[in-house]
């Protein structure tokens, strides 16, 4: 519908409306945020008339006609030869790449396989493993440059929409810096912590109206450490609550192991 | 000839299809998959068994709370923690609200426009708008109840091992229940502008395996049990289908005596267990006019119809029992951590769903094994389609591959899970 309305327009000669060009891409991954956009609804539905959805493959079959794009969005890790094709075409191509969610933004669950040894997660799968692509998980930015990351397991579909229009006028926006305890006490809620739960809140960037700990789950980042987060805090913190191997394996879960090290580094002489 | 489908759109996951024909026989027909791995129950070994639920739902974006579930369900089997009966009822509401939710996805946004001849789903929606508000109502019920119990639509929170961390209000469970009353009519008229549709006819005999349980319309617990007469309990599971893996294959094969497909899922369900359908569903099965056992796959989609609307009342009738209950006893009480090992299996919207898990005395993971709908009913689908492929040869290349498309978008499958 989109396609068709844009050729009517170039016909008319007041006026042509532009829509600005986007495309949903998932790499590999659980598609869950693409599911977070779709869940939106009729919401979902307003925002597609707005755009011309040029590749959206959950809900089109048509083929994507290759041209210039103004933002491309990308869910998911580039795990096989083709994603990082995929990847890299999309870049060159779009205005603006924004990466959706904790795998594209952080790595994901699949990133636990880096912190074993090579082979074993994929040796207990299968038995034949030659010819099965499995080099460690590396992030979209570690190939492409990102100009936006909406993160989250899986994405919010309400910040999706308030990010949006300014990604759509070719601006970058900033998550503003605070932590999810922020949403959380607005919600009213007990602070996990205080019941004795490791609750990551503290050093983790807000935005996901602190749905976690809302339903009483403690919050293990998956939506990475804020720029003035302080893991040391939070790890002193944390320490009557679990060891320092349990604390370790928990940052596993949605790849924020590798950005704790690297915030120990970078704060090395603190 | 090469009969070669680069990429299946409105599906989950990636795949393409390739059949090779050679003067009017089907020499091959398989699929091409283009996901990565993830390798989800290998880095489960050696982590703790609480993390199981929160990376396995993690291998579906629409299937998460089923995942979940189950992964939950095979846990407390190993340790032998018994949940209450509110727990229960709870989890099952979440279930038909899983079913309602992924099935109102597919049968109308992603296999419709088959059918009807639209290529894109925004082309559906401008032309069918009465139908298309009345999927993504029946939708959002089915995520509202998701969101309530479960905390979120995508990657439910709430559930544990043991019960839940938090429960919803009798209010919140009331309120659910006249959405669910709302919903109903929405679900009928939504069916009879599903029976006008014209579904290709093929038909293949084949065996439909699911769960059946005595009195029941099997979704949460039961045996493992076919058309043919086959009726095992879970722990068996693994003795009668067979997984194995191809080489250079990252979709396991699942077979029952190691070279037979069979075919799990919505057509199975309603043909292993039609007759328990809840009244209205039954009555929409009935008027559909197909005898059971239906063998046409393209059916699938009308009896994820059948499903919506029994899961609509199948939800409300659990949810009036839970408004009288104490909601309270579904709160996680301590349990004890004990090495053992065990099995699981629920109904996910796209079949059978089953988990193995192998715990040590410290709750730590020592093995895990997970075998998805897709991954079982795969194999089924090549066979099926390169039995469809003989009758539209002589058809054009476009419109074969259209039909092709249709065949498998009819199944559902989900490529994700499948390669997990």
């Amino acid at each position: 519908m989109a396609g068709s309305e844009f050729k009517n327009n170039e016909m008319e000669t007041s006026q042509p409306e532009v829509k600005p060009r986007i495309a949903i891409v998932s790499l590999t991954s659980c598609e869950g945020c693409q599911f977070a956009l779709l869940d939106l609804g009729e919401r979902f539905l307003e925002v597609a008339k707005k755009v011309e959805m040029v590749d959206f493959r959950l809900l089109e079959d048509e083929e994507d006609d290759g041209r210039p794009l103004d933002v491309a969005f990308v869910e998911g890790d580039p795990v096989t030869e083709a994603n990082k094709k995929t990847l890299l075409e999309l870049r060159k191509r779009s205005k603006l790449l924004v990466v959706i969610g904790n795998c594209a933004a952080m790595g994901g669950v699949p990133e636990i396989k880096n912190y074993r040894e090579k082979n074993i997660p994929i040796k207990h799968v299968y038995k034949f493993i030659q010819g099965i692509e499995n080099e460690e998980i590396q992030e979209v930015d570690k190939f492409v440059k990102v100009d936006f990351t909406l993160p989250g397991c899986p994405i919010d579909g309400e910040e999706f929409l308030k990010y949006l229009p300014s990604l759509l006028a070719g601006d970058i926006p900033v998550i503003p810096d605070q932590p999810v305890c922020i949403e959380c006490k607005k919600k009213g809620n007990t602070c996990l912590l205080l019941e004795n739960k490791p609750c990551f809140g503290p050093m983790i960037l807000g935005g996901c109206d602190a749905v976690c700990p809302t339903a009483r789950m403690e919050c293990q980042g998956c939506r990475g450490i804020r720029p003035t987060g302080n893991v040391k805090a939070m790890k002193a913190a944390l320490k009557r609550l679990i060891t320092d191997e349990e604390f370790e394996n928990t940052t596993e879960i949605f790849g924020l192991r590798d950005d704790v090290e690297a915030w120990e580094n970078d704060h090395k002489e603190n | 000839m090469n009969i070669k489908i680069n990429h299946i759109a409105k599906i989950e996951g990636h795949t393409g299809f390739m059949a090779s024909v050679l003067q009017g026989d089907v020499k091959s027909a398989k699929f091409e998959v283009q996901e990565g791995v993830r390798l989800i129950e290998g880095i489960l070994v050696g982590r703790t068994y609480r993390d199981m639920p929160v990376i396995a739902q993690r291998i579906c974006g629409i299937c998460p709370v089923v995942h979940n579930l189950t992964a939950i369900k095979s846990i407390e089997n190993a340790m032998g923690v018994e949940v209450t009966e509110e727990t229960v009822k709870l989890r099952r509401v979440m279930e038909h609200a899983q079913f309602i939710h992924s099935h109102a996805l597919h049968l109308f946004f992603l296999s419709l426009a088959d059918f009807l001849d639209i290529e894109n789903d925004l082309d559906l929606v401008g032309e069918y708008p009465e139908q298309a508000k009345k999927a993504v109502r029946i939708r959002e019920y089915g995520m509202e109840i998701i969101k309530v119990i479960g905390g979120r639509v995508v990657h439910p929170l709430t559930n544990e091992v043991g019960g839940f961390k938090k429960v919803p209000t009798v209010e919140e469970i009331g309120n659910l229940i006249a959405q669910g009353e709302e919903i109903l009519p929405v679900a009928l008229e939504l069916g009879e502008f599903f029976k006008t549709i014209k579904l290709p006819e093929f038909t293949r005999e084949t065996e439909y395996v699911s769960l059946g349980r005595d009195g029941e319309y099997a979704i949460y617990d039961g045996d493992v049990v076919s058309n043919r007469g086959l009726h095992v309990v879970v722990d068996e599971f693994e003795n009668n289908f067979h997984e194995f893996q191809r080489p250079k294959e990252i979709i396991k094969r699942v077979m029952t005596d190691g070279e037979t497909s069979y075919m799990v899922g919505s057509i199975a369900r309603v043909n292993n267990q039609g007759d328990k359908l809840s009244p209205e569903a039954r009555k929409f099965r009935e008027s559909l006019g197909f005898s059971l056992p239906d063998f046409n796959p393209f059916h699938n989609v009308l009896y994820q119809m059948t499903e919506v609307i029994h899961s609509i009342e199948e939800s409300a009738e659990l949810m009036r029992q839970l408004s009288r209950a104490d909601l309270g006893n579904a709160v996680t009480k301590k349990y004890e951590v004990r090495a053992g090992s065990a099995a699981a299996a629920v109904e996910a919207p796209r079949g059978t769903l089953y988990y193995w898990v192998d715990i040590d005395d410290k709750g730590y993971i020592k093995s895990a094994n997970i075998i998805t709908p897709t991954a079982q009913f795969l194999t089924h689908l090549e066979d099926d389609i390169a039995a469809f492929i003989p009758g539209i040869l002589d058809v054009d290349e476009h419109t074969r591959e259209k039909k092709m498309r249709a065949f498998i978008r009819a199944y559902d499958p989900c490529i994700s899970c499948a390669v997990h």
